[in-house]
């Protein structure tokens, strides 16, 4: 064997030097595979799976029977990979998508012509229809994907409480911020792999997470009563010169809000275009000073303490001395006997503060607290205001006397509306609620929200009390006759408050209110009108009742409640001298 | 020996072994071993060719099973041929030795007339028509291990190693295949053929004076084409691509650039059989062909990959074992040429997929798409089992 000089020696060191060769490469392996896999995996990916956003279809905002106030529409984008379109069919590809698109020729073929791109933006917001007609040609390069968009039917109709989403599609304000998580759904993913010619790898493991679209949500807002709201606070305000008006309508029993309008109102389609004051949801966050409409509350506190009865007749001057002020009705008068169910009705200031210094300040301020002030309504706005009841004990001298008939504290309209929801629902108070519900995932069905929270304020009787005093304050000697509605029975309140304005630095100009409900022996509705400012008039009884009665005509029929029928009882007024 | 066969053979009858046993004598004749790694490695790349074409042919939208198809016609065809040249006799073998050598050379010289066909640059194959086509250095290298064997494995009576008459016929029997191979031009199987070339001579017991003389030569030769320019700028870019791979990505480097990361992407198990995004993607050029490890990287991982690489290697130790084990310094030569041919494509081509070596185009073999290579691969398997039959035989 060893006759070839020594070839076993020489095959021997051959066998080792390969397996040394293998080694080196086997080496390599472990560097390449082991070591640097993660750079190289990374670089792959990099170079192959396209990441792409499957955005997913935001829900409707829909109004309590299903009305779409908020909707999203699917549009697609077109666009074109130059690259893959070659110079001769490029004519061709442009003169066809101009048609279908309805787009110059020119400006496509020049796009087209841009080969150096991988990427140009052919027609934003195509019908998706007329896109898949695009596609059916099977351009090679030309893509369509989806887009959408928001749009709101009803223009301005509910427009600051709906609020309005970005250039992303998120929830910039109002309903559409607070339920963003909701209303937006789950943007899935998509992940496409592309070969080294630009097109899509065949059998892949494309990755596909589809979206899951936001959910409806359902409002407590009727879409009819709130556009009647909507018109009949701007044209008060148009008509008195105001700064600015709201109008709530509610539910007694549930504390629903059928109706929150602001004006001037917020155009949600052209949202940029309003001035950042004009797109907040006034109706939750304006805080006001509410002025008469608080001496329910005065009212309530001193009839629960057994200080006086609706009929406890006061000997009422027309000013009263109250620490270092003198404060007046708003109308100088003789000295008058009135009940206090007359001073409600007739709103006497003087006649109030006597009636709230029979009960101090602590039970007020209790009583203001227990009615919701100085806490957030729990509605469900997130603009929502608590807006400012100071302690008692910090109250002023005078302000103890202010507070009684609503100044020197600060609430909002919805806050004011839900004191009379109370009031209206037997002195139980219901947390008022917009949202009525909330689609479920799956079945799409509406899921209710739970109930208001319910408190109980006042008891039944205080209540059935005070609402007389209201029906009075409509009647013939109330200051409220204007809300008055025919074949109805209405409580109601004024309120004409002197407005603290920032820019003068203190009382300038006036808070018009009126709020109340119908039917006054069985409420079913509460509704509340407040202008700002308003420079023809100012008593709420001349330019807030109006609005009441108007939405509130609107909304009965609407809901379809009829007429109680009773006859209100007499309400005395005034005793004999 | 059973008693029983004794008293059979002293009656004067001849022994005639039981059929059972004369199948087992006929089973353990070839080296299975062999055999085994050999058929481990062609499947092997008939999937991965599968893997690697599939997805581009789908996306033409062409027969899915194109290339997998001419590949099994090519691998069957070549194990046929592996199996007679197996079975037959090495003596019988050498009788064509002379016809199949001139038959190369001829081929070889057609390549280079208008009759050959130029493809990536290479004037190296002859097209039939029909879709059939073959590239004739891939036979050339079966004529060449067997023809330069026989000055070097057919000793003169009382010769202890070939002289240095039979050096040069080995010599001139191995430069003339190979200079028209590098005029086509195909500079990595003239490689091959020195690498053959090399490892034949230095079997066959020639004198350390000669190997030293040889090597001497070789340093030269390359000095020589450095200095007169033969070796032609992109083979000159290859090089310098070698040294720095990123410096060039989209240019000469994307193909190392590419194979990188296709394998390194493939990590410790790899992306599965038919799973590897870059294969499908079809990022490495030619990946079907010469970069068909990369496949391997990526789909079956450093498993797959070394497991490739293991069974390579225990081919090629067989190959050295039945080297060693021949009975004729013939059949060492033939064998020791073999396992050079192979052991070279291997070593060229995974170290060049791996980024360490320059980018020279030989097929992986048993792996790369290419009927030629694979016939030629396969039959040069059947050489090894006909140098290891002879062993079995005991012949002189």
């Amino acid at each position: 064997m060893l006759r070839l000089g020594n070839p076993r020696r020489r095959i021997s060191i051959g066998l080792i030097g390969m397996t040394f060769v293998l080694s080196i490469l086997a080496g390599r392996l472990v560097q390449l595979q082991g070591l640097d896999s993660k750079v190289y995996e990374a670089r792959a990916a990099q170079q192959r799976v396209q990441p792409e956003v499957l955005p997913a279809r935001r829900g409707s905002i829909t109004d309590v029977n299903g009305h779409e106030l908020a909707v999203t529409v699917e549009a697609r984008e077109v666009s074109a990979d130059p690259a893959l379109i070659s110079a001769e069919k490029r004519a061709q590809v442009a003169a066809t998508l101009a048609k279908e698109l309805g787009r110059p020729q020119e400006q496509i073929a020049a796009k087209l012509a841009m080969t150096g791109t991988r990427y140009q933006l052919i027609a934003k917001d195509v019908d998706p229809v007329v896109a898949e007609r695009v596609l059916d040609h099977e351009f090679p390069g030309v893509t369509s994907k989806p887009q959408y968009r928001r749009l709101y039917p009803g223009d301005d109709l509910a427009g600051s409480l709906i609020g309005f989403v970005g250039f992303d599609g998120d929830g910039l304000a109002g309903l559409e911020r607070k339920y963003d998580k909701v209303l937006a759904g789950r943007d899935g993913k998509q992940s496409i792999e592309i070969g080294r010619d630009g097109k899509r790898i065949p059998m892949t493991r494309d990755t596909r997470q589809a979206p899951v679209p936001g959910r409806e949500v359902r409002l407590t807002i009727d879409r009819d009563i709130q556009w009647a709201a909507q018109r009949a606070i701007a044209q008060e305000v148009a008509k008195t010169g105001a700064r600015s008006g709201s109008a709530i309508v509610m539910d007694v029993r549930t504390g629903h809000i059928l109706a929150m309008a602001n004006a001037p109102e917020l155009n949600l389609n052209a949202w940029q275009e309003a001035a950042p004051e004009d797109r907040i949801n006034r109706a939750a966050a304006e805080v006001f000073e509410p002025g008469s409409t608080n001496k329910v509350i005065t009212a309530a506190a001193a009839l629960e303490a057994g200080a006086v009865t609706p009929g406890t007749v006061f000997r009422v001057k027309d000013n009263i001395r109250c620490a270092d002020q003198v404060l007046r009705d708003a109308h100088p008068h003789e000295p008058e006997n009135l009940t206090f169910s007359g001073i409600v009705a007739t709103s006497s200031n003087v006649g109030t503060i006597m009636a709230a210094q029979k009960v101090g300040d602590e039970k007020l301020y209790n009583m203001l607290k227990a009615f919701g002030f100085g806490s957030k309504p729990g509605s469900g706005l997130e603009t929502e205001e608590a807006g400012l009841l100071p302690s008692w004990s910090q109250w002023s001298g005078s302000q103890s006397c202010t507070v009684a008939y609503g100044q020197g504290v600060s609430v909002t309209a919805l806050q004011m509306a839900s004191v009379y929801q109370t009031i209206a629902n037997g002195g139980v108070r219901v947390a008022p609620q917009i949202v009525a519900g909330v689609a479920d995932e799956e079945t799409k069905k509406i899921v209710p929200s739970p109930p208001g929270k319910r408190t109980r304020v006042i008891s039944a009787t205080t209540a059935k009390q005070i609402a007389g005093m209201l029906e009075a304050a409509v009647g013939a000697e109330g200051t409220g006759n204007l809300a008055a509605i025919e074949g109805y029975r209405v409580a109601g309140k004024t309120g004409t408050a002197m407005r603290y304005d920032e820019k003068c630095q203190g009382y300038c100009g006036y808070t018009a209110t009126f709020v109340g409900f119908t039917p006054a022996d069985a409420p079913r509705l509460v509704a509340l009108a407040v202008i700002q400012d308003p420079q023809k008039g100012h008593y709420g009884g001349q330019i807030a009742a109006p609005v009441f009665r108007d939405v509130m005509t609107f909304a009965l029929k609407s809901r379809k409640i009829p007429p109680t029928g009773t006859t209100p009882p007499p309400v005395r007024i005034r005793a004999g001298e | 020996m059973s008693a029983a066969r004794a008293a059979y053979r002293e009656r004067g009858g001849t022994w005639r072994r039981p059929f059972a046993l004369r199948v087992v004598d006929r089973l353990k004749r070839p080296d299975w071993v062999l055999y085994g790694c050999a058929a481990a490695l062609t499947l092997t790349g008939l999937l991965l060719i599968w893997s690697a074409t599939r997805p581009g042919l789908i996306q033409q939208g062409g027969d899915p099973s194109w290339f997998l198809r001419r590949q099994g016609i090519a691998a069957g065809i070549g194990v046929a041929l592996m199996v007679l040249i197996a079975r037959s006799d090495l003596r019988i073998l050498r009788a064509y030795v002379p016809m199949l050598y001139v038959v190369a050379l001829l081929g070889l010289a057609v390549v280079l007339s208008p009759l050959g066909s130029t493809v990536n640059g290479s004037k190296s194959w002859i097209v039939l028509g029909g879709g059939v086509q073959f590239q004739p250095s891939e036979f050339a290298k079966l004529a060449l291990v067997l023809g330069v064997a026989v000055p070097l494995g057919e000793l003169r009576d009382g010769e202890r190693r070939p002289g240095v008459g039979a050096l040069l016929l080995a010599l001139v029997l191995a430069a003339l295949p190979a200079l028209l191979i590098l005029a086509e031009p195909d500079l990595g199987t003239a490689l091959v053929f020195v690498a053959m070339t090399a490892g034949m001579v230095l079997v066959s017991g020639v004198r350390k004076v000669w190997l030293g003389a040889l090597a001497a030569a070789g340093v030269g030769v390359a000095a020589l084409a450095w200095f007169l320019g033969l070796i032609r700028p992109y083979q000159l870019q290859r090089l310098l691509v070698l040294a720095d791979p990123d410096a060039d990505p989209l240019g000469a480097g994307y193909n190392a650039a590419q194979a990188k990361i296709a394998i390194g992407s493939g990590g410790f198990s790899g992306q599965g059989l038919f799973r590897g995004g870059q294969t499908a993607g079809e990022f490495v050029p030619e990946q079907h062909s010469d970069f068909i490890f990369t496949v391997a990287g990526e789909e079956l991982g450093f498993v797959g990959a070394g497991a490739i690489l293991v069974v390579m290697l225990a081919l090629l130790w067989r190959g050295l074992r039945i080297a060693a084990r021949s009975v004729t310094p013939y059949g060492t030569v033939i064998a020791a040429g073999t396992v050079c041919w192979l052991a070279f494509q291997t070593f060229v081509n995974v170290g060049m997929t791996l980024g360490i070596m320059p980018i020279i185009g030989v097929p992986l073999p048993f792996l790369s798409y290419g009927g030629s290579a694979t016939i030629s691969g396969l039959v040069a398997v059947g050489l090894l089992q006909a140098v290891h039959r002879q062993v079995g035989r005991g012949m002189p």
